[in-house]
């Protein structure tokens, strides 16, 4: 199943990241950003489902809290970037 | 035993504080440091208190919540932030040492703005002439010793016309007064999680409305390769594993201060404190420092010739916790005459019950008698 990680600034901004998503009805999770894609560090994303992946780009972007890169990944763990 | 010190650390807290932390001991691990189920229920706990402070305290966003070890802790971060070596520095007559061994350790200027007690309107003007040119403003809400609430909404005001920043000491406050983040416009406001909020020793919160300088640097779970401190808050002022049995205790007491309301625990804490002052009023050779609608639940008093410290001795042989001395507050004790004896202070908390201030009292007339 695909989906996609959005990344955050902090675990902070991706909890509130969660919250945001989910008062929308949006279900998602604050998860570790893959070490191969995060430009920093250690750092977190959030992660929705593919379906999602429009809607939770353009709610987080009005929150101003959509910050870096956004991922796809594939069933198969494959990532790739994405633009929503 | 009838504890009344809650001005130091409030002993007796909602139930629901134990069993947070005793569940948080046995389940959690450290916020942002994995993305394992104990990490991540660690990192719940910490967003919930963050967001629950934020909504209680007006903070516009969780992450301007910073977690500290105590209210020293928060202020020594917030006026290093602002103050520099050589600076002047505003704070009332009424400060505590975690304000003014601050400044002085900065080598910067301490310049109070005395008033006399219970008086909110002196306070104000004391302000008013000292605030402009000054690089900060440093006030404590209700004073650790007399319980004097300082008009600090009206203080806030005078240094956003002067352009000043202001920073808040909540530590007697919190969880006892409307402390209104957004409505003071406070640079920063530090509080302690151990005394009103009703969380465990070892917990505190800074509110920022910047993003300060760190105290501390080191590990955030974020930007590792970065070998600067993260420039974004909470991060930037939080290095190192977080209290996170301290902080699923402070959030079960924010949660019991939001249910009750700061309000209307601060009423329960002034009727007790007024009947207190009633009932000694009479006590010969006690002088009684009341001050009506101008003081929170905390009350010093002394006696003409015992010294304080005794007094404290012999209430605590009967089982009565209090706190004499100085209460790390020579200049508040300095702007009231008090510096020489000290005083001792009976403090309350929403636990306290009234049969037992009647008890101590009784007991206090006849020792000083």
């Amino acid at each position: 199943m695909q989906h996609y990680l959005i990344s955050c600034r902090s675990l902070t901004y991706a909890q509130r990241a969660v919250r945001v998503l989910e008062r929308a009805g949006i279900t998602a999770s604050a998860v570790r950003t893959p070490q191969s894609v995060a430009v920093g560090g250690c750092g977190y994303c959030v992660s929705v489902s593919y379906k999602y992946g429009v809607r939770a780009a353009a709610l987080l972007r009005e929150e101003k809290l959509l910050h870096g890169r956004i991922y796809l990944r594939d069933g198969d763990g494959e990532l790739r970037e994405a633009e929503l | 035993m009838i504890y009344l010190d809650s001005a130091a650390t409030s002993l007796l807290k909602p139930p629901s504080v134990y069993e947070a932390m005793e569940r948080a001991v046995r389940t959690m691990a450290s916020p942002g440091r994995g993305g394992h189920a104990p990490a991540m229920k660690a990192a719940e706990t910490v967003y919930d208190c963050r967001a629950a402070a934020a909504e209680l305290f007006g903070v516009p966003e969780p992450e301007q919540v910073v977690f500290t070890s105590s209210a020293t802790h928060g202020l020594n971060i917030a006026i290093r932030s602002l103050v520099t070596p050589g600076g002047r520095a505003v704070v009332s007559g009424y400060e505590h040492n975690s304000v003014t061994r601050v400044l002085r350790d900065i080598g910067a200027e301490t310049d109070p703005a005395r008033s006399p007690l219970f008086d909110p309107d002196a306070a104000v003007r004391a302000f008013r002439e000292k605030i402009p040119g000054a690089q900060a403003v440093i006030c404590n809400h209700v004073s650790n010793v007399f319980g004097f609430v300082l008009p600090v909404y009206e203080i806030a005001a005078l240094c956003r016309e002067q352009g000043v920043p202001f920073i808040l000491d909540a530590s007697q406050s919190a969880g006892a007064e409307r402390v209104d983040f957004s409505a003071l416009g406070a640079a920063f406001i530090a509080m302690p999680g151990h005394k009103g909020l009703m969380g465990p020793q070892g917990t505190g919160i800074l509110l920022c409305g910047e993003p300060g300088k760190p105290l501390l640097c080191g590990g955030t779970g974020s930007e590792s390769r970065n070998q600067d401190m993260p420039d974004f808050l909470p991060d930037r002022l939080e290095a190192g594993t977080h209290n996170v049995t301290g902080i699923a205790g402070l959030l079960e007491g924010i949660r019991y201060v939001a249910a009750e309301t700061p309000e209307s625990i601060g009423e329960r804490e002034r009727r007790l404190k007024s009947a207190a002052a009633e009932m000694l009023a009479d006590v010969p050779g006690l002088q009684v420092f009341s001050g009506g609608e101008s003081q929170a639940g905390v009350l010093s008093v002394r006696h003409e010739s015992m010294d304080c410290e005794t007094v404290c001795a012999l209430l605590a042989e009967k089982g009565i916790a209090v706190r004499g001395g100085l209460h790390c507050a020579p200049l508040a004790h300095g702007t009231a005459g008090t510096l020489d004896t000290g005083t001792v202070r009976l403090s309350f908390s929403p636990f306290t019950k009234l049969r037992e201030v009647e008890k101590a009292c009784g007991v206090l007339r006849k020792i000083v008698n």
